[in-house]
Parts: C-alpha cells; structure tokens; sequence
C-alpha cells in the first residue's frame, strides 16, 4: 500500500497546485504588497508608504458607505432568497391533495419549476443590461411604462438614493429564487414520506409539517444555500457597475466594495489605495466566513 | 450535499492557517516586485526606432517600424481612424504596419499594458473608462510633444503644425507647461435647441436671467420639461454649465483658481451665486425622473419635442443624427447671464479643445505616433474628420467654405459672437476624483434638492484633499 | 427530530372512534386544500409572470423603432416585425460567435475545474503527508479574495508567459479562480465516502491512481454534478477576467458572450440603438433557454443528486 504513494500524491497535486499559484497566489501577494506602496499603475517604480493607504482607508466615508452597502447585500440576499425560494418550494411540493397520506405538489409544479430557474441561465451582466431598461424612470422602462398604463409613477427605482439599493437587490433576489426553488423542492423530494405521513396521521396541519418537519430536516440544503448567496452577494459589482445612476450613485447610494476598487484602481490610478481596499475586504471575508460556519455548526448539532 | 457542510475547523485555526500561508509565501514577493518593475529600464529613447529626417519626414521615422494605434470607441465612433488618418499614414509610409484596435474601455484595455511595458503607440484617452492623464503624465509615460507642434504642417504649407492650431490648443493639452496631450476635436459649449419648436411658439432665445426663467415657465405651460440632463452618466454636462456661469459671474479666473487647487476656489461667491441659480432651476423646471436617465435618452425625449433646452456640446448633433426628426434644426445658446453685473458679456462661451490623444513615450515607436498626430492635424485629415463625424478640429478653418449642418454652423457663429470671451477648466482631466466628486454633488444639487452652500463646500473639501495627497501630483497653469 | 418521535408515539391507532369523525374531517380537508391550492396557484403564477415577463418585452421591444419604445406601452405590439435589429445585432454584436466562444471555454474550464480540483480536493482527503493542511488552506484562502485586485498583476503574468489573449490563457485563468470553491466542497465531500470500499480496492490490488478513478469518482458523482452545474453557472457569467484578459490586437473574434453584450449595451447607448440592444439580448437568451428546456430534467436531477446525498 505504502509504494507509490508519494509519487501519486505528487503527480495529482502538481498540475492544480501549479496552476493555482501562477494565476492567483501569485497574483494576489503582488496585491498585497502593492497595498503598502503608493503605486499609481504606470510608473515601474513602487514606493512603500508604510501602513499611509490603511490610515487613510479608515477616513474614508465612501469606503465605509461601500462596507454598509455590502453588509446589506451579505444580510439580506441570502435572507429574501431563502424564504422566497422556500415559500414557493413548499408551495410546489405541499400545495396539493393528500392522497393516501402524503400530501402532493400542485398540478403544474414540474412547468413552474423549470419557468422559475430561466433566470438563472443568463449572465449576469446580460441580467444587468435588461434591468437597466426595466428600471428605466420614462416610459421606455418596463415597470414604468406598464404604471404610466394605470396613470400611476413615475418611480425612480435607481434614480431614488432610498430605493436604487433596494432595486439593486430585487435584482438579485429575482435572478436567484429559481435555483433555490430547485435545489430545496429536491431537498423536500428525498424527505421520506413516512415521516410526513406518521405526522399528518397526528393531525398536524401543512403549517406544522412545514415547521417542525421540513424545515429541521433541510437544514443542511439551507446552510449551503446561505454560502452561495453570501458569495453571489459579492457579484453585485456587475449589476452596480452596468445599471446604477453615476456609476455606484445617486451620490454613493449604491457603491460597493468592488466598485470602489476598480473605481481607484483603474479611474483614479491609485493602485496602492486600492490593494489596500483588497486587502480589507479580504479580512472581512475570512472572518465572516469563520464565523458563519461557527454558527451554523452550532445550530445543526440538534439533527 | 448533506455532510459536505460539516466544517472540519474552527474559526481560530481557519484564520492561523491562513495567515501561516500569507508569511510562508513572503519570500516570494521579493520576486514579484521584479514583476511590476519589468517595464523599467526602457527610459531613454535610445532603442526606439529612429530615421533619416527628411522634408516628407520631419520628425525622422523609422519607415518600416510599425505603429499601433488605440481608439475609443464612442460618440466619435472609429471610422475616421480606419477610414482617413490611417491611410493617410500608410500613403507616406507604405512599409509600415499600422495595427489598429478599438474599444469601449480604455483604461482596462490599456492601463494594464503601461504597467507591463509595452503600450501601444497612440491611444486615444476618452469615455468613461478613460485613463487618468495626470497619473500617466506623473509616471513619465506621455511623450513631449514639443517635436511635433515645432515640425512642418503635412499640407498646410510654410506653417508649423503649431502654427495652423486654434490658439490656446497647445496650453490645453500642457501638464505644468509642457504640451503632453492633443485634445483634437473642437468643441462648443452651451445649451441646444430645436429651431423649429422655438420658431413654432414665437420664443427667442434669452439672454437675461429673468428672460430666461420666464421662457422656462412658458415651456412648462405647454407641458414640456423646459430643461434637463442625464444624471445617470452625463452630470459633466451640468457642472460645466454651473461653472460656465460661474466664470461669467466673476470672470474666467474663477475657472482658473479651482483648477489651480486655490484655497477658497469653490467656496467664492462667483459659484455659490451660480450653483444657487441653478439649483433652483432644477427644483422648478426640470423632472426629477432624469437621474435615472442615459445622456442618449435625454436627447431622444428632445427630439421628439418633449425637452426644451439641453446643455451639451457640439458633438450634440451628430450623436443625435439617426433620431433627429426632419425640420429640427439644432441651434446652440450661450447661457443666459444670471446677474447684470455679470463680468463676462453674455455672449462669452465654454469652448475648448477636447477628446484626448497622447503619444506614449516608453511606446516601441514614439516617434511614428507623433507622425501620426500630425497626420491628424493635416487639413485632409481635419477634412475627413469633421465629414465622418460632424465634430470640428483643432485646425483653424480648415473647413471653411464647406457646408456644414445648422447646429455646426449655430456653434461656429457663437463662437465668432464670443471673440476673445471663451474659456474652460482642466480639472476634470488633471484631478479625475474631483470631476467624480463634482458629478455627485451636481446631481445632489440638481436633482435630490441640494443647496448652493452644502455644494461648494462640499466641493470645497474634495478640492482640499487632492491638495492634500501627497502621493497626487499637482498641475497649474 | 425528538419531536417527531414523541408524537409518533402518541398516534392513535386506527379504527377505533376515529372512523366516522375521519370522514367529515376529511371532507372539511378537501375543501381547505381546494383553496389552498387555488392560493398557491395565484401565488405560483405571480412569481411566473414576474420571471418572464422582462424577458417577453426584451423580444417584443427588440423588434420596435426607438420611437415605439419610447412611447408605446412596454407589451404593445410593435407596428411592423422588422428584423433590421437583428441583422445589425448579429453583423456588429456577433451574438453567434461570441455564444460559440462561451461554450467552448466554459466547457473546456469546467471540465478542466473539476478534473484538476478533484484530483487535489481527493488528495488532501484522504492522505496524510506533509504540507496537506498548508496547500489545503492556500486554496480556501483563496474564496476569500476579490478578484478585481488581482486584474492588473494577473495580466502581467499572462503578458510574461505569452497567454494574454489566447483561449489557452483564459482557461488556465478560469480553472485557477474556480478552484478554490471546488477544493473546499469535494475534500469535505470526499471525507465523507465510506473507508471499506476504498480498503477492498486496495486489498485487491488497485492502484492509487485506478483507485481514485474507478472506485472513489463514481462514488462522488452527485457531488461532482452539483459543483459542476455551480463552476458553470459561475464562469459562464465571468465578465471581469475576459474584458482584462482578452484584448489586444483581433481581440474582438475571441470575445466571450458577456464582453460581446456589455459592447453593445455600451454602442447601444451611444448609437441610441436600443432595438439592436434588444435583439442581441434575445438571441443570447433564447438558445440558452432552448438548452435548457431539452435538459432540464437531467439539470433538475443533478442538483436533487446534489442536494440529498
């Protein structure tokens, strides 16, 4: 058993390995050194500045309006995906008759599920394009245009410095549910039925089964679920980037993380300033990723 | 799926290790930093392709060194590159390879091959990913352009290219004296029309202030928005209509100071008077919906009669061509003075040289590119340029006597009404974080219900803190 | 779950009282469910429309004139079918190559991404040796890090090794930054495959190497399907990397579905072409959908595989 094994081990490590550490490892400590320089992207020469780039991230009230902005996305795409996606997902798989105990999805529900994942076939960038004119505030705009029907609106879904991060989100929200619907209806699928029949025989009504059955037992499916979005959360750099007013505006409203990189970086040449950006946001990362799985460890103790 | 979730770590160990990563790999950034400095050792000139100065080649090109060229591609579209200049070029020299290549986003395209070492040879700075040239004329990347302004006109004869300029072109491409950039394309500044709608409602264009608003409430009477712009990506437009009569108010040092980082520029009472206009005009006489709008969809609802004024360039009428109804007739006004002690006459105009293209010094033949900018500023290709793309150039009556569209015409005959009154800002290119800052606070004023006060001191503060970086370079004039 | 079991416990056998009580119960149940599921279909159908209907109007506008955009209601039907957007979208966008290129790197990448990131994900499993843990957390590291920092340095290195621009270059890029996310989830999911079966492979005399490919990935199928369709989705909605990457010199022939549409979104604008912005969304939208109707079900029953194992 013992022969060979190096060998092996070696010989499936080396091609992943190498590749990762050219094109990212690589990458990714120039950023981090860069992070201590002044660098403004053109000049071959790199002065270091100390810790000058964090000193000055730290007075920087577009940089904190942009953490806010990605802490609202972090919170709540995971949270109205989820519950929407779960609602409709007990809807399909729960809406029905009982037959024989067990309680069926409603007619159709095999049409709506593949309707309801077409969203998540487009790029996001082509999400973007699409509902940049959906939102659009005349009455070229979808939403606009149908309330212009009614004699109602115009709403200013990204023109509006209290509404464009909301939009940014239903976006987001829009292009996920499906996959969620998806995933946790074939979650609910593989739930045996004989616990839903041993709880239905006990009189408990679809709301009980719902709590106390389902959701205990697609636990695992939720947590995955919730890392997922917590990453997809941080995509929303192409939908700012393509549909917000003034490139992250009105005034801010909408900025993110990664705007305000490539926005220093490549706008304003202040590479250094920017790394130093990277270089938080990656703490950020690490610790909520840290502390995601600490707690949702805790709490899937009781399966 | 189920136990793929089961984390086999705990948070402390999680972090340890990665930060055991991040020190065990420190050596190797000793290594990296050889990375970005490889473009380093090419600064002088002295590998660069060089040839014979001749009267045909004045700047003394290598024949067969290839050229390439960078164009964004935007209003202007590229076709006058393609289709004028680089014939022009390949004419005078057949054996050089002329790659050409165009794009929307030029700093993603291009930033990344300045650091690398080898960027094209010309490019073309413009859009809304364009590149900050003050960074790229800090780093020594833009190459003097002094050779080129003192060499032969292609076909304007006895004249230095220099010499066929519009004045004041040279200045506007000069970072801290020195000519850097060619800003080609002339341009008008002021707010657009239909001559038609203007004629058909017995209005005038107005010069007072109070003349001024009264037409705006006569055009909100008949259901028109009377004025507005694209908040969405065109607030530019706006501010340089703010600071247009701010520099009528207290003359055009005004424009000067602010570029100049002067203490005090934003917060003196020539912008405060202008920014507090103006405001006001957008609380009364525009729709609010136009944050949310693109510039093309703004000048869209004007052509279909539904915007009265718009400010914009003189590129205005070309972007607009394929929409613009028959009979239009695009006429530009200056703005309107706000008070009568204005120091500028009313007839004073924004107009400068823009649309960036600069030469890039640590390029593989620098040379070629200037040879290409004068191929640019020749009368055939100042010609071909205004033809393709209704825009004019830099050189100075090059298409005089040619029939040109009302709104061109409109402009040329403002500009002769201004005389020596014309004047504009470079901040915008020095600073590009402070233009940022203005887009913001111009919609802020504009459009969410800002004040004058709270706009030039926020300004104020933006302009303050460019001041302040250290690691910014600074330009005056 | 201990719920669960206390109530079983407490079920009242059939039979006895609960006969004719049953019947009205279940008569009052029948109605309630006919409700319900009248609710449910209302609710169902709202969240329908609300997915197609923006997609309904991208082709309905793609073939209107500016005008008719601009001031007709959004579902009108436009005054003539004219297909002049869609010769401009397919003649300037290239919307056909452009998808073509997409499927060639996407399935070129992913099959790259789990090839390579379960070969290593299988390693750090289930061996010890020295160095597991370090290269192990050099990869999750990297779920942690934004990619827009690494642009510039990242093009450096592409420039050094002579890939800038090519296909070779931009799947080497996308296997490397989907890795990450795949190691983390097939080393947890390789942990979790049963000893003995990999114990009786060795037994009978199976390589290390056959091992892996015979016995050990079949067993991972369902995770490897669901991280599969999750690298997809992921590096076909790439759009950072190839705008950095693919440039230069005939650039344009090898852009990838995103840059080609963010390009014409952007000349759209410009050109105030909207119709053609349309038409280039439509015809990107409709083979996917296409696609994805004569595979669904295998899609649907990859992510079930995915998600109950």
């Amino acid at each position: 058993m013992k022969h060979g094994r190096y060998p092996f081990i070696i010989g499936f490590l080396i091609v992943p390995v190498a590749i990762y550490a050219t094109f990212v490892v690589a990458a990714y400590l120039q950023a981090f050194q860069l992070s201590f320089t002044n660098w403004r992207g053109f000049s071959p020469d790199v002065e270091y500045i100390g810790f000058d780039n964090f000193v000055k991230l730290f007075h920087d009230n577009t940089f904190w309006q942009a953490i806010r902005h990605n802490l609202f996305l972090l919170l709540f795409l995971p949270l109205f995906a989820i519950v929407i996606a779960l609602f409709f997902s007990f809807l399909l798989n729960m809406g029905g008759g009982t037959r024989g105990g067990r309680t069926h999805g409603v007619r159709g529900s095999g049409f709506y599920k593949v309707v309801f994942f077409f969203p998540q076939l487009l790029a996001l960038a082509l999400v973007a394009v699409i509902f940049a004119r959906v939102y659009s505030p005349d009455l070229s705009g979808l939403i606009n245009g149908l309330l212009h029907q009614v004699g109602a609106g115009p709403v200013l879904f990204l023109a509006d410095e209290n509404l464009a991060m909301w939009s940014i989100l239903a976006v987001l929200v829009w292009q996920a549910v499906g996959f969620y619907v998806v995933l946790f209806s074939a979650g609910m699928g593989s739930i045996p039925t004989e616990i839903y029949e041993a709880a239905a025989l006990d009189g408990a009504t679809r709301g009980t089964l719902f709590f106390k059955v389902t959701l205990p037992l697609l636990w695992n499916t939720l947590q995955v679920a919730w890392v997922y979005l917590g990453i997809a959360a941080f995509d929303a750099f192409a939908l700012v980037n393509i549909m917000s007013v003034d490139r992250g505006g009105p005034d801010g409203a909408t900025t993110v993380i990664g705007l305000e990189i490539v926005r220093n970086a490549f706008d304003y040449a202040q590479f250094g300033y920017a790394s130093a950006m990277g270089v938080v946001l990656f703490f950020l990362t690490i610790t909520f990723a840290a502390l995601t799985l600490r707690v949702t460890r805790r709490e899937s103790i009781e399966l | 799926m189920s136990e793929i979730f089961k984390p086999e770590v705990d948070r402390r160990t999680l972090l340890r290790r990665a930060a055991a990563v991040g020190l065990l790999a420190t050596p190797a950034v000793s290594m990296l930093s050889a990375c970005v400095g490889s473009g380093g050792d090419k600064d002088d000139n002295t590998d660069k392709p060089a040839g014979a100065v001749s009267a045909t080649n004045p700047l003394g090109i290598k024949e067969d060194a290839p050229l390439e060229v960078v164009i964004f591609n935007g209003g202007l579209g590229t076709k006058y590159a393609t289709d004028v200049h680089i014939p022009s070029y390949k004419k005078l020299f057949p054996k050089s390879e002329v790659a050409f290549s165009q794009t929307e986003e030029i700093a993603t395209v291009v930033q990344p091959r300045f650091t690398a070492g080898n960027p094209p040879d010309m490019i073309n700075n413009s859009g809304s990913k364009l590149m900050d040239q003050g960074a790229l004329v800090q780093a020594g990347q833009v190459q003097d352009l002094t050779e080129l302004y003192a060499a032969p006109s292609l076909d304007i004869s006895g004249k230095t290219v220099k010499d066929t300029l519009i004045p004041g072109t040279v200045e506007q491409g000069s970072f801290n004296g020195k000519p850097y950039v060619l800003n080609y394309a002339f341009t008008v500044f002021g707010l657009w029309y239909s001559g038609k709608l203007f004629k058909d409602n017995g209005w005038t264009a107005p010069t007072t202030w109070a003349d001024f608003t009264a037409l705006l409430e006569k055009m909100k009477g008949k259901g028109i928005t009377p004025f507005g712009y694209a908040g969405a990506n065109a607030p530019y437009y706006m501010y340089t209509v703010i600071l247009t009569s701010a520099a009528k108010i207290g003359g055009a040092d005004v424009l000067k100071n602010i570029d100049n980082l002067e203490d005090g520029a934003w917060t003196s009472d020539a912008v405060k008077q202008a920014a507090a206009a103006w405001a006001e005009v957008g609380a009364k006489y525009s729709n609010k919906a136009f944050l949310g709008l693109k510039h093309t969809e703004v000048q869209l609802q004007q052509n279909q009669y539904k915007v009265g004024l718009y400010p914009s360039g003189s590129w205005l009428e070309n972007e607009q061509a394929k929409d613009t109804p028959a009979g239009f007739d695009y006429q530009l006004m200056p703005i309107p003075s706000v008070t009568a002690a204005d120091k500028l006459p009313v007839t004073a105009l924004y107009a400068a040289a823009g649309e960036q293209y600069f030469v890039a010094s640590k390029g593989k033949n620098p040379k070629g590119g200037m040879e290409y900018l004068r191929h640019m500023l020749s009368k055939a290709g100042a010609i071909g340029f205004t033809q393709l793309t209704k825009t004019l150039t830099v050189v100075a009556g090059a298409t005089d006597g040619m029939e040109i569209s009302p709104g061109l015409t409109s402009g040329n005959k403002a500009l002769g009404a201004a005389g020596a009154d014309t004047f504009s800002f470079r901040f915008d290119t020095w600073y590009k974080k402070l233009d940022d800052e203005l887009r913001a606070a111009t919609n802020e004023l504009f459009y969410q219900g800002g004040t004058a006060d709270k706009f030039v001191t926020r300004m104020q503060k933006a302009a303050d803190a460019i001041k302040k970086d250290p690691s910014i370079e600074k330009f005056t004039r | 779950m201990t719920n669960l079991m206390s109530s079983d416990s407490t079920v009242t056998p059939p039979g006895t009282k609960a006969g004719p009580r049953h019947t009205t119960e279940a008569g009052r149940a029948k109605r309630e469910i006919k409700v319900f599921s009248g609710f449910a279909h209302i609710a169902l159908a709202i969240w329908g429309l609300t997915v197609v209907a923006p997609l309904i109007w991208v082709v309905f506008a793609s073939f209107k004139s500016n005008t008719e955009i601009f001031t007709h209601a959004p579902f009108s039907l436009p005054s003539q079918i004219s297909f002049e957007s869609y010769k401009t979208a397919w003649t300037e966008a290239h919307v056909g190559r452009y998808f073509l290129n997409s499927v060639f790197v996407v399935t070129l990448s992913t099959a790259g991404t789990m090839l390579f990131g379960s070969m290593a994900a299988y390693v750090l499993a289930r061996y010890k040796f020295f160095g597991n843990r370090f290269i192990y957390y050099m990869f999750v590291s990297g779920l942690a890090f934004p990619v827009f920092l690494a642009l510039v340095p990242l093009f450096l290195i592409l420039q050094n090794l002579g890939l800038l621009n090519t296909f070779t270059g931009l799947i080497l890029v996308y296997i490397a930054y989907s890795l990450p996310f795949t190691v983390f989830f097939m080393t947890a999911f390789f942990k979790t495959l049963p000893n003995h079966i990999a114990e009786a492979a060795i037994v009978d005399g199976a390589s290390h190497t056959r091992l892996f490919f015979q016995v050990m990935l079949p067993m991972a199928k369902s995770g490897l399907v669901s991280i599969t369709i999750f690298n997809i989705v992921g590096q076909w909605n790439q759009y950072l990397l190839p705008v950095a990457i693919m440039q230069g010199q005939g650039a344009e022939q090898k852009w990838v579905l995103t840059q080609g549409i963010a390009n014409i979104s952007v000349s759209a604008g410009y050109q105030a072409n909207w119709a053609a912005l349309f038409a280039a969304l439509t015809l990107s939208i409709l083979p996917m959908i296409i696609v994805y109707a004569f595979f669904q079900r295998q899609i649907q029953s990859g992510l079930t595989a995915g998600a109950t194992k």
